[in-house]
């Protein structure tokens, strides 16, 4: 197992310089970002002096081995916006993304493996169908729209939910005070809902058909049949036979769920005001800050690559056929 | 109680502050809603408006421009301008203090003009990028205690009111700070310091301690909330103050609510279609007929931009004229209606008939997404309306940042394409300076018309404001009549107030909240 972790993280190596290429070649393809650091009344001269300034004038390929130096010492550069380090503006945006990623999982994980199982066992009767039509809903529903209504409806109509904002959990506690992490938890669940929910709500739907189709599949098995004919409980042939077994495709999909959410929700970050990184890389790229870009595109890969690595251990863990 | 009646307990408690929390801000808090994140709190690197915004209830500026544009004096009490105009003498009101405590002194006032204009420190933001290379500042020195010296490299009839946009900091502490410690950490001279920066997320400034502070509101907290109705919800549910750029489509629902209104103000951004002129664009297809000046009076008379106003801004307005707003414009003109027979008369005229397929000639016409109110629609209306007379419109909308703003700026864009730039109220000059040179950065048409150009001699030439105004006007008819521009409309801004607060909002984007309370 020691070989296969050594061998994957020597290849996420090659990812991590793959795609901070890719980023950095889209980055230049809109043009020189230079015009957008200087006033639209600044002469040619004092654009020149910009470029020089924030190293524009290089060549691309002098620019971007420049970059990869730097960053083999952990140094992703100075935001040029922020005008502070890029990896301390992105380290401080990532644990509030973090925070509704593991939130809307957690909504979409614990909702969807009952509802699957239910409409499994349940399989063509109303509650199934039921299920499966909410389950459609969810996934035909954009979350930006299903954002605004929830603001709408349980925030202003209602005034159950704050409308927008975000009180930091994670943040405090990584920064070692555990007395304001703990005391804003409460008011950090309180705000999370809404986005979590909004996020989750798509990946919920499709968990929910996983597992249903995982466990239909599953319920017809040998194995099942000769459970149930040993006399074993209903309780324990689903939750210690079969779902055990309907849990592998689903065990991926959250891997790979978990890595495109952190990325990914920048829709529900702009709705619900949330100060996460899929907010700050947009607005980083519209402003062509660069090295804000690299730095989060570089945390993103590797924690994207972490998790696809821990979905295979647990893989191999809960499926004993699969070998590494 | 058992373990889990008190977790229950305690999570109800947690809701009900939580609902506190949630409720009208305190009598002392006044809240406003932003739509763009701010970046920066180092002064000489601030550019955006909501950052500048911010920053000026932090920093001092030597004057102050109303939003009628009437100067007053702010830490400065008198000017005195050197006879060539190269050398601009300000004193310092007496008894002025940094939020370090330190005293506020000519020192402080000089080292910050020639702190943004060291080439080491690599700014970019407004004062060295807009306002130095505007006035050719060349340096700044202390004459005493309370008498600071700008020192400029040309004379520069508007020098003085973008002098005004520089925010005054204080020396000690900034000497002591890094340039990543000074962005996060300003120290200035103005009514309200920084309490708390979340990035992303708020702001909140707090009264300094000061007697003859003009600051009404113990706190002022700047929450960035990006999506239009997510602010809009906001201020109906009480939760902010005041909100910016309301979005047109949301303006009766606030207006409904009972708990705030919109208030409306014209801007003093000039929005236009350019004619680009350059030689390159004259080759493009459409290029050719736009060198025409009577082709481009022409299409002034095929858009109708009142209609444009009402339907997709939600506003009523007055047509621009040409490059300066209303009240220093020449008024003895007229804005042109929309006349689209007139246009086709015009346009058959200049050579350019209908052919058999009804086009006149075709054009690109270019344009950015996403940067002024409801842009992309309003570029679609305007080229159907160009449509209708006999062109025939490639019309290529793209992405602001990356994509339109670098053509702009290399003015590589065209040959019709759609434009917003920043105007004033306290000088005509001040419009007009975006053409000051045919080779001008903001000269984004190439225009060379001498009887515009030429014209700056002659103003710089005279300091009879009768005189100056004069030619202003003639320069203005030129520009109405033969200009560069189809002149469209001032854009106008909406702000969501709340009912309990006595905001008003000024034309120039400019949120200062000083005089801002309770009503």
């Amino acid at each position: 197992m020691w070989t296969y972790i050594a061998r994957r993280l020597l290849q996420s190596v090659v990812v991590i310089i793959g795609v901070t290429f890719i980023s950095f070649i889209a980055l230049q393809i809109g043009g020189d970002p230079t015009y957008l650091f200087v006033s639209e009344r600044a002469t040619e001269e004092e654009i020149e002096m910009v470029r020089r300034a924030l190293g524009f004038d290089r060549p691309l390929h002098v620019q971007y081995l420049s970059f990869l130096g730097n960053l083999l010492q952990g140094d992703f550069g100075m935001s040029l916006s922020y005008r502070q380090p890029a990896i301390d503006i992105v380290l401080g945006a990532l644990p509030a993304t973090i925070e509704l990623t593991l939130l809307s999982i957690l909504v979409s994980v614990g909702l969807a493996v009952p509802f699957g199982v239910f409409a499994a066992l349940y399989r063509g009767t109303a509650l199934d169908g039921g299920i499966m039509t909410v389950a459609m809903f969810g996934q035909s529903v954009p979350n930006f729209w299903q954002g605004i209504m929830m603001i709408l409806f349980l925030g202003l109509y209602l005034k159950w939910f704050p409308i927008s904002g975000h009180v930091p959990f994670l943040l405090p506690l990584l920064q070692g005070d555990l007395a304001a992490a703990f005391g804003n938890l409460p008011m950090a669940l309180y705000y999370l809902a809404m986005p979590a929910v909004a996020v989750g709500t798509y990946s919920l739907a499709r968990n929910a058909r996983l597992v249903r189709s995982s466990m239909l599949e599953v319920l017809g098995q040998d194995y099942v049949r000769t459970a149930r004919s040993k006399g074993l409980t209903e309780y324990t042939v689903i939750v210690h036979h079969a779902l055990r077994n309907a849990w592998l495709p689903v065990v991926t999909m959250i891997g790979l769920e978990f890595g495109f959410l952190i990325g990914g929700v920048v829709v529900i970050e702009t709705v619900f005001s949330y100060p996460g990184i899929g907010r700050l890389v947009f607005n980083a790229i519209n402003q062509r800050d660069i090295p804000v870009v690299q730095a989060a595109v570089v945390l993103l890969s590797m924690v994207f690559i972490c998790l696809n690595l821990i979905v295979d251990l647990i893989y191999a863990r809960i499926d004993p056929r699969v070998k590494l | 109680m058992t373990r889990t009646r008190l977790l229950a307990a305690a999570g109800a408690s947690a809701l009900l502050f939580g609902t506190t929390a949630l409720a009208t801000p305190p009598a002392d808090t006044i809240a406003v809603g932003l739509s763009a994140d701010i970046t920066t709190f180092e002064p000489a690197n601030i550019s955006s408006r909501d950052n500048a915004n911010i920053a000026r209830h932090i920093f001092g500026t030597l004057y102050n421009i109303t939003g009628e544009g009437v100067v007053t004096p702010d830490l400065a009490e008198n000017l005195e301008i050197s006879e060539d105009g190269l050398h601009y003498v300000y004193t310092l009101r007496e008894g002025l203090a940094c939020h370090d405590g330190e005293a506020l002194t000519a020192e402080d006032a000089a080292y910050t003009f020639n702190r943004a204009k060291n080439p080491d420190n690599k700014f970019t933001g407004n004062t060295p990028g807009f306002v130095f290379s505007s006035i050719g500042f060349e340096s700044a020195e202390a004459l005493d205690d309370r008498r600071v010296q700008i020192n400029l490299a040309r004379k520069n009839p508007i020098a003085f009111g973008l002098i005004a946009e520089v925010y005054i900091h204080c020396k000690d502490s900034y000497e002591k700070m890094s340039l990543d410690e000074a962005s996060a950490n300003p120290i200035g001279s103005g009514p309200y310091r920084l309490a708390s920066w979340t990035r992303g997320s708020e702001v909140v400034l707090e009264k300094v301690a000061n007697p003859n502070s003009p600051a009404q509101m113990e706190r002022i907290v700047w929450r960035i909330i990006p999506e239009a109705s997510t602010r809009s919800a906001e201020l109906i549910a009480g939760n902010v103050d005041i909100i910016t750029n309301v979005a047109p489509d949301q303006i009766d629902a606030v207006n409904a609510s009972g708990t705030a209104m919109v208030q409306a103000v014209q801007g003093t951004r000039r929005m236009y279609v350019g004619f680009n002129l350059s030689q390159p664009f004259r080759e493009m297809p459409g290029g050719e007929a736009i060198q025409d000046p009577m082709v481009r009076r022409a299409l002034q008379y095929a858009v109708d931009v009142p209609a444009i106003c009402k339907q997709l801004l939600n506003f009523e307005c007055v047509r621009a004229t040409g490059i300066v707003n209303p009240p220093n414009a020449n008024q003895s003109l007229t804005p042109y209606p929309y006349d689209p027979a007139m246009a086709e008369k015009m346009l058959d005229e200049a050579g350019w008939p209908r052919g058999a397929d009804g086009v006149r000639f075709a054009i690109r016409f270019q344009a950015g997404r996403g940067r002024y109110l409801n842009d992309v629609n309003v570029v679609q209306a305007i080229a159907q309306y160009l449509e209708d007379v006999g062109l025939k419109i490639e019309l290529d909308v793209m992405e602001w940042g990356s994509v339109y703003v670098p053509l702009i700026r290399q003015r590589n864009v065209g040959p019709l394409f759609f434009l917003g730039t920043g105007g004033a109220l306290w000088s005509p000059l001040y419009d007009m300076t975006d053409l000051a040179r045919v080779e001008s950065g903001t000269n984004y048409t190439h225009w060379s018309d001498p009887r515009w150009f030429d014209r700056w001699a002659d103003i710089a030439a005279t300091d009879d404001p009768a005189a100056q105004r004069k030619i202003i006007d003639e320069m203005l008819q030129v520009f109405y009549d033969d200009g560069p521009w189809l002149h469209l409309y001032f854009q106008p801004d909406f702000y969501g107030v709340s009912n309990r607060v006595n905001f008003v909002a000024r034309p120039d984007e400019k949120v200062y909240l000083f005089s801002t309370g309770l009503k």
